[in-house]
C-alpha cells in the first residue's frame, strides 16, 4: 500500500496539466502520486514531438522537459510509468486506487489530467491522408520542423507550395465533431513561419473558415505570419485532395470571393488536426465514476464555486481532458486543481470532527 | 420585376415550407458544397451563395437567384452529404423551385418549357424515356454500342425475356389500373396544378388524355362486373 490519505493526492496523466498539478502539490508540502500510462512523462508535446511552442517559442523538449525534471527530481513525488488506474473506491478524504501493476494507493483526492487524443485523419478520407505520402498532419510537420529540413516524403524534393488545411477533425457535423479545437489556428500560423524560416523558397497557404488566433496571438502569430513570412490566407474549406499525373497534389475547394470552384496544385498538404476527447474516457468515466459531457470530454462541475470539479466529489480535473485547451491554460488549471485537492485532503477528518 | 413586398412574400413562402428548418441550420461559409457541386463547375452557380442568401434573408438577391441560378442545380445532393453543418443546399433549391412554380414566375416557365415533351411522356405513360426516343446521334456518351438500337426496334425488344418490357413507345408496359393510380397521385400531390401554372396548353393536352384513360378504366371495371 502506497500513500496516506491525509497527505496524498493521486494525479492521473503526466502531460502539462498533470505535471503542474504534481509540482503544486509537492510545493505545498503534500505527496503527489503520479500515474502515467506511457513510459515517458510530458504528455502530447513530448509524445508527439512538437517543435517550438506557442506562444513562448521555446522548443517543446526544453520547456516541457523542465516540467518533467521538476517532478521526477522531487523527493516527495512518486511516479508510476506505463501504468493505469483500474479501480477507485472510497470517499472524499479517503480513497483507495488500484493500479494495473497490482499496487494500491491511498489518497485523499484525485486529479484527472488525462488529456486528449489527436484526431485521426484517416476518418476524413477525402482529404487524402493515408492515400498520398505528401499529405501530413500538423504533428508530423512539427516533427519535420524539429528535424530541421522541409521536404516531400514521397521523393525528398523541396516543396514549392505547402497548403495547411484548418479545422481537420473539428467543426464538422458529418464526423460528429462539433467543437473548435482552439489551438490549431495559432499552431498553424506558427508552423507556416517555421516552414518559411527553414525553407525560404517554399510558399505557405492556409485555408480557413475563420481565423481564431485569440487574445494576444493576433499580432504575434496571425499578423506576423503575413507581414514577415508572407503566409497567404485563403478563405475556403477544402473539399477534396487528389493527385495529378505528375504526382503533385491537387486541392479542390471553393474560392469564396468569386464563388467559383477551384483546383490548385500543391507539393505538401498539412492537416491541422483537432483535439478529440481522450479515447480512454469511457474507461476513465467508469473507473472514477465521473460523468462525460455530450462530446465525450470529462464533464465539469458547476464552475464558479467548484472550479476544476467533476461530477464526483473529491475527484478533480485539469487541462485538455475537459475540452480542447492550450498548454498554458492546462498548466494553470493543473495548479488550480491542486489547490482544490489539497483543501479536500482533510475532508474526512472534518467530517468525523462534525 | 417584382416589388419588394412581392419578393418578401416569395421568401416567406420558402421559409414557411415544413422542410426549411431541417435543410438549413446556419452556415460556416466554408464552400465545401460549392467545391463538390457538379453544377458549379459548369454554370455561374454556387450552392454556398444560395444558402448565404437564405440565411441572411436577402430577399432581393433570393428573388434574383430564382430567375435562373436555382435551375442549374442537378439535385444530386452531393452538397448535403458533405456539408460540415449538415445543411442541404440541394434541398433548399428544391423548395425554391417549388415556390417559383407555385407563384408562376415567368422565369420558371421559360426554363421548363423545353422539358414539355419529357413531361408529356412522363405524366401520360409513367416513363421518362422510351426506346423510340433514343437517336444514336443524341447519346455520344453511350459509346459505339448505341448503334445496336438502330436495328428493328420491335424485334430487338421482343428479344427481352420479360413480357412487360417488349414495348417500343414506353420503357415498359404499364397496366390501365396502375396508370389511373398514377394520375391520382399526380393530382393529389399537386403536380398537375403545378403543370397548369407552368404550361396551360400542355396541361390541357394531358388532362384530356387522363380523362380518356379514366373513362377506359371505368368501362373496363363495368365489363368486369357484367362478367
Ligand atoms: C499539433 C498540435 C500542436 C500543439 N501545439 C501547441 C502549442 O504550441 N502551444 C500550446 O499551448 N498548445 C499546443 N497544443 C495543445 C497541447 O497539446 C495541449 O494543450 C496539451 O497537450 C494539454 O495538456 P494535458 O496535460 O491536458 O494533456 P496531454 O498533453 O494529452 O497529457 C495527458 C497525459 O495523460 C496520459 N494519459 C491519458 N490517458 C491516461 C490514462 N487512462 N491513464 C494514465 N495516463 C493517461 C497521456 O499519456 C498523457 O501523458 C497543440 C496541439 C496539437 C494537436
Ligand atoms: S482553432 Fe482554428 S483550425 Fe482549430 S478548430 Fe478552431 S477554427 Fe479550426
Ligand atoms: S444538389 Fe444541386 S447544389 Fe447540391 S451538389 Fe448537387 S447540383 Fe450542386
Ligand atoms: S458546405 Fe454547408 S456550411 Fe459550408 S458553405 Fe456550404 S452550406 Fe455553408
Amino acid at each position: 500500500m502506497q500513500g496516506d490519505a491525509s497527505d496524498t493526492v493521486l494525479v492521473v496523466g503526466a502531460g502539462p496539466a498533470g505535471l503542474s498539478a504534481a509540482a503544486s502539490i509537492a510545493a505545498a508540502g503534500f505527496r503527489p502520486v503520479v500515474v502515467e500510462k506511457e513510459d515517458v512523462l510530458g504528455g502530447a508535446p513530448i509524445l508527439s514531438g512538437y517543435a517550438k511552442l506557442v506562444p513562448s517559442g521555446e522548443w517543446a523538449k526544453d520547456a516541457i522537459g523542465r516540467m518533467v525534471a521538476r517532478v521526477e527530481q522531487d523527493a516527495s513525488t512518486t511516479v508510476f510509468k506505463g501504468t493505469k488506474v483500474t479501480g477507485f473506491e472510497g470517499e472524499p478524504g479517503d480513497f483507495t486506487a488500484t493500479l494495473s501493476n497490482g499496487e494500491h494507493v491511498k489518497a485523499g483526492a484525485a486529479i484527472l489530467a488525462t488529456g486528449f487524443t489527436h484526431f485521426d485523419s484517416i476518418n476524413k478520407p477525402e482529404w487524402g491522408f493515408g492515400t498520398y505520402e505528401d499529405v501530413l498532419t500538423t504533428t508530423q510537420m512539427e516533427q519535420m520542423v524539429a528535424g530541421g529540413k522541409i521536404f516531400c516524403p514521397s521523393d525528398g524534393r523541396v516543396p514549392e507550395r505547402v497548403a495547411i488545411l484548418l479545422c481537420v477533425g473539428s467543426r464538422d457535423r458529418q464526423i460528429g465533431r462539433e467543437w473548435c479545437s482552439k489551438i490549431c489556428c495559432t499552431v498553424s500560423t506558427n508552423l507556416a513561419m517555421e516552414i518559411k524560416e527553414l525553407s525560404p523558397t517554399t510558399d505557405v497557404f492556409i485555408y480557413y473558415m475563420d481565423i481564431r488566433t485569440f487574445g494576444l496571438y493576433e499580432d504575434k502569430f496571425y499578423w506576423k505570419s503575413q507581414e514577415e513570412f508572407k503566409t497567404k490566407f485563403v478563405k475556403a474549406r477544402i473539399a477534396e485532395v487528389t493527385t495529378s499525373g505528375d504526382g503533385r497534389l491537387l486541392v479542390k475547394g471553393e474560392d469564396t470571393l468569386v464563388k467559383r470552384p477551384i483546383v490548385i496544385p500543391f507539393d505538401i498538404v498539412v492537416h491541422a488536426i483537432g483535439m478529440d476527447p481522450n479515447e480512454d474516457n469511457p474507461e476513465i468515466s467508469k473507473v472514477f465514476g465521473v460523468g462525460l459531457e455530450k462530446h465525450g470530454f470529462i464533464d465539469r462541475a458547476e464552475f464558479y464555486t467548484s472550479t476544476c470539479g467533476t461530477t464526483r466529489r473529491g475527484v478533480f480535473a485539469a487541462g485538455s481532458c475537459y475540452a480542447p485547451e492550450t498548454i498554458d491554460d492546462s498548466i494553470s488549471q493543473g495548479h488550480a486543481a491542486a489547490a482544490r485537492a489539497i483543501a479536500e485532503l482533510h475532508a474526512l477528518a472534518r467530517k468525523k470532527a462534525g | 420585376m417584382a416589388n419588394y413586398a412581392e419578393m418578401q412574400q416569395i421568401f416567406d413562402d420558402i421559409r414557411s415550407d415544413f422542410r426549411y428548418d431541417h435543410e438549413l441550420n446556419g452556415c460556416l461559409n466554408c464552400g465545401v458544397c460549392t467545391a463538390t457541386c457538379p453544377s458549379a463547375h459548369f454554370y455561374d452557380y454556387s450552392p454556398r451563395e444560395i444558402v448565404q442568401l437564405l440565411w441572411t434573408e436577402n430577399v432581393e438577391q433570393i428573388y434574383d437567384a430564382m430567375q435562373e441560378k436555382i435551375w442549374a442545380c442537378a439535385q444530386c445532393m452531393t452538397c448535403a452529404a458533405r456539408c460540415p453543418f449538415k445543411n442541404s443546399p440541394g434541398g433548399l433549391v428544391a423548395i425554391m423551385r417549388e415556390v417559383a412554380i407555385a407563384r408562376g414566375l415567368q422565369s420558371a416557365k421559360d426554363v421548363l418549357r423545353p422539358f414539355g415533351r419529357v413531361m408529356l411522356k412522363l405524366i401520360t405513360t409513367g416513363n421518362q424515356l422510351s426506346p423510340d426516343m433514343i437517336q444514336p446521334d443524341h447519346f455520344p456518351d453511350w459509346g459505339p454500342n448505341i448503334q445496336k438500337v438502330e436495328g428493328d426496334l420491335k424485334v430487338l425488344r421482343k428479344a427481352i425475356p420479360v413480357k412487360t418490357l417488349q414495348t417500343v413507345d414506353t420503357a415498359w408496359e404499364v397496366s390501365l389500373k396502375t396508370s389511373v393510380e398514377m394520375y391520382t397521385i399526380w393530382e393529389m400531390t399537386g403536380v398537375l396544378k403545378s403543370l397548369e401554372m407552368m404550361d396551360e396548353n400542355l396541361f390541357d393536352v394531358i388532362e384530356d388524355f387522363i380523362d380518356e384513360k379514366k373513362e377506359d378504366y371505368e368501362d373496363w371495371l363495368e365489363e368486369q362486373d357484367e362478367d
